[in-house]
């Protein structure tokens, strides 16, 4: 008996991979198709989320008293289920893209918006103090102090609602908004786990892979990295400046 | 060039930090501001260059009330060191000098060149090994030096300077003096100077002013305060802050000789006796090739040591040692009146620093008697001549 179970339980797991892999070769063009249109209704919804947030994260931290308020409201976005978000949008903008993205884009509000006001918040006063004591004007304090300093809180909240967007971007669907999604509710429907995966493969990778990207980003910009690329420069200047002596010197 | 015209100013949460200041300061000269912590002396420098208005007066820099000109064009004209250093963070060290420079959109050659002179002109040299660090890859007083560097990029005319010496040791503050008196003769800039020691405001100063509670105890030439101090205040404070500068409880490395005899463990004894016999030296320091610190060989064991024809490490002694973050010159002078020798000083990995000895506490004991002898002198002589101007 229980060797049987075990049996089957691994004959299973041998048909779902079978199944898997003749439904990927049968299907390709479709999944590349749906994961185009996923990396598209996010990649947009992404953008807009960074577009309306970080001005508004500076702004905010302009106007202490609109603080609350604001992030009040994102957090509200953030709290509300998201398939409840996406039938309502319905009532509003109707179905399809333009509905998925909007949606998507209120509900990661709140990270890229709550990371830039406190990233901003939290730039040492010294820093913007003696930036203003070199004479600096404001929109130069913002530029080359704040900015860069609260650069890194920023990318972060940027990572998460990236990571936040593509999950819930498999909901569109539902609403006719077309992404990965379509293979996870049309694998539900079919009770078939293997396009279920088929969908859910490449939308766990997207995530994964753009936050990966994000962090390296990140990295690559941090003031450590840069100073030594900057020394390395110089180096190789220096260098090449030698050489062409020595050239000279032989010639 | 800079002028106080019953300057005051008061806090939003109702702080009177100024009171009713009147203060000229002529152009090429260098006053310096001092007086106990809270007095006011940050805010004043601040009003100079607008980062804070004043509830009531006038400042005038160079003949024009600062009021109506343009608080940005005013800050880049002026040089202002921060007095907590304030440098930027994420920017390279030549990126935080040449900002103003930046700011005045020079161009990046002569930017560059600028940089390095004056990293030069600071001691740190070569400058590509300093360039392109971050702050945080500097020490608290290379980072302060950065600080003025960057206040004095684009020779400005008027100077603000917040302790900047504040985190130096001892020994390279007293370079930075020397070299801002000799920067000043060069360059005659206008320069106005915060610090809580005043020795270095009697160092420095054209004219001292002294502050209490937001408002101007006494100003004059260093002459002039020291020897009619107005009140008891300004005395105590010129004579109590002068003896605190060298005390029971400064650090010992005040006191510490820079070249003492350091051998290695697997020297032959003999060698090491005729070293301390050449030097006149009474002992050697022993320390491993990493710099640790493995004891000390005193003559006596020495000499024994090396009639037995035994190598330098046999004859060393590691008991004896101070370590140079906690000790005191009291804790040192404890010591040697204990018994009469020499003190290896070393830091919290065992790294040998230095010695202290005997001789050490009395060169300071004698420079410091000279020291009160010469002011007393001084301010006798400036009393005669300050009776004399009031005779005639
Ligand atoms: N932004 C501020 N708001 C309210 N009070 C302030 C502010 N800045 C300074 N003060 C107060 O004003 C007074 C003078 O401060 P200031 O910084 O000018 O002193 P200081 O002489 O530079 O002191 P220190 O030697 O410690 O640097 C102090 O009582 C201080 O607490
Ligand atoms: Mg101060």
């Amino acid at each position: 008996m229980y060797s049987l179970g075990i049996q089957s339980l691994s004959e299973k797991f041998l048909e779902f991979w079978v199944n898997f892999f003749t439904y990927v070769s049968a299907n390709y063009m479709k999944i590349l198709y749906l994961t185009w249109e996923h990396i598209y209704i996010s990649g947009i919804a992404l953008l807009l989320t960074v577009i309306i947030c970080i001005p508004t994260g500076i702004y905010i931290t302009r106007n202490e008293k609109l603080a609350p308020y604001v992030i009040g409201f994102a957090n509200i976005c953030q709290t509300i289920p998201s398939l409840a978000l996406l039938g309502m949008l319905i009532s509003v903008v109707g179905i399809g893209d333009k509905n998925a993205i909007i949606a998507l884009t209120l509900y990661a509000l709140l990270p890229v918006l709550q990371n830039t006001y406190t990233g901003i918040k939290n730039v040492p006063k010294s820093a913007t103090e003696a930036g203003r004591g070199v004479g600096m004007t404001e929109f130069q304090i913002l530029k080359m102090v704040e900015l860069p300093l609260a650069r890194p809180v920023i990318i972060a909240g940027i990572r998460v609602a990236s990571v936040w967007i593509i999950g819930t971007a498999t909901l569109a669907a539902a609403i006719g908004g077309g992404g990965l999604g379509s293979l996870i509710f049309s694998g539900l429907s079919f009770i078939r786990n293997d396009i279920i995966f088929a969908g859910a493969l490449p939308a766990t990778t997207l995530a994964l892979s753009i936050d990966y990207g994000l962090k390296k980003l990140q990295e690559a910009m941090s003031p450590k990295r840069r100073a030594a690329r900057l020394n390395k420069l110089a180096e190789n200047k220096a260098k090449d400046s030698n050489n062409q002596k020595e050239m000279e010197m032989d010639a | 060039m800079v002028t106080f015209e019953n300057v005051s100013k008061e806090y939003p949460d109702g702080t009177v930090a100024v009171q009713n200041l009147n203060l000229e300061i002529e152009k090429g000269e260098l006053v310096v501001l001092i007086g106990p912590s809270g007095c006011g002396k940050t805010t004043s420098l601040k009003m100079i260059n607008r980062l804070e208005e004043p509830t009531s007066g006038t400042i005038y820099v160079d003949g024009k009330d600062i009021s109506s000109t343009n608080p940005v064009a005013l800050r880049r004209s002026i040089g202002y060191v921060i007095q907590q250093i304030g440098l930027f963070p994420h920017m390279s060290i030549e990126e935080n000098i040449a900002i103003v420079a930046k700011l005045h959109k020079w161009k990046k050659n002569k930017m560059a060149k600028r940089v390095d002179e004056l990293l030069i002109l600071a001691g740190l040299t070569p400058p590509s090994k300093y360039k392109y660090r971050l702050p945080d890859q500097l020490s608290g007083g290379q980072q302060q030096r950065i600080g003025v560097l960057r206040a004095l990029a684009v020779e400005p005319n008027v100077v603000l300077m917040d302790e900047p010496f504040g985190a130096l040791d001892p020994i390279s503050r007293e370079s930075l003096q020397n070299e801002l008196i000799d920067l000043q003769q060069r360059l005659k800039k206008t320069i106005v100077f915060v610090t809580h020691d005043i020795d270095e405001a009697l160092k420095l100063a054209d004219k001292i002013v002294i502050m209490r509670q937001g408002k101007v105890v006494q100003a004059g030439t260093p002459a002039e305060i020291q020897a009619k101090p107005v009140n008891k205040f300004v005395a105590d404070f010129i004579g109590q802050e002068r003896l605190a500068s060298v005390g029971a409880d400064s650090p010992v490395y005040v006191i510490m000789e820079d070249a003492p005899l350091v051998v290695t463990p697997d020297i032959d004894a003999q060698l090491v006796l005729e070293q301390i016999e050449d030097l006149g030296r009474e002992s050697a320091q022993i320390v491993d090739k990493s710099g640790r610190w493995l004891g000390m060989a005193q003559l006596p064991q020495v000499k024994r040591a090396a009639r037995q024809g035994a190598k330098v490490k046999q004859a060393a002694v590691a008991g004896r040692k101070l370590y140079i973050e906690e000790a005191v010159l009291s804790d040192a002078a404890e010591m040697l009146i204990d018994a009469d020798l020499p003190i290896p000083i070393v830091d919290e990995t065992n790294k040998f620093v230095g010695l202290v000895t005997s001789n050490g506490i009395a060169k300071l004991t004698i420079s410091r008697l000279n020291k009160q002898k010469k002011m007393q002198e001084q301010a006798q002589l400036a009393a005669d001549g300050a009776d004399k101007k009031g005779v005639s």
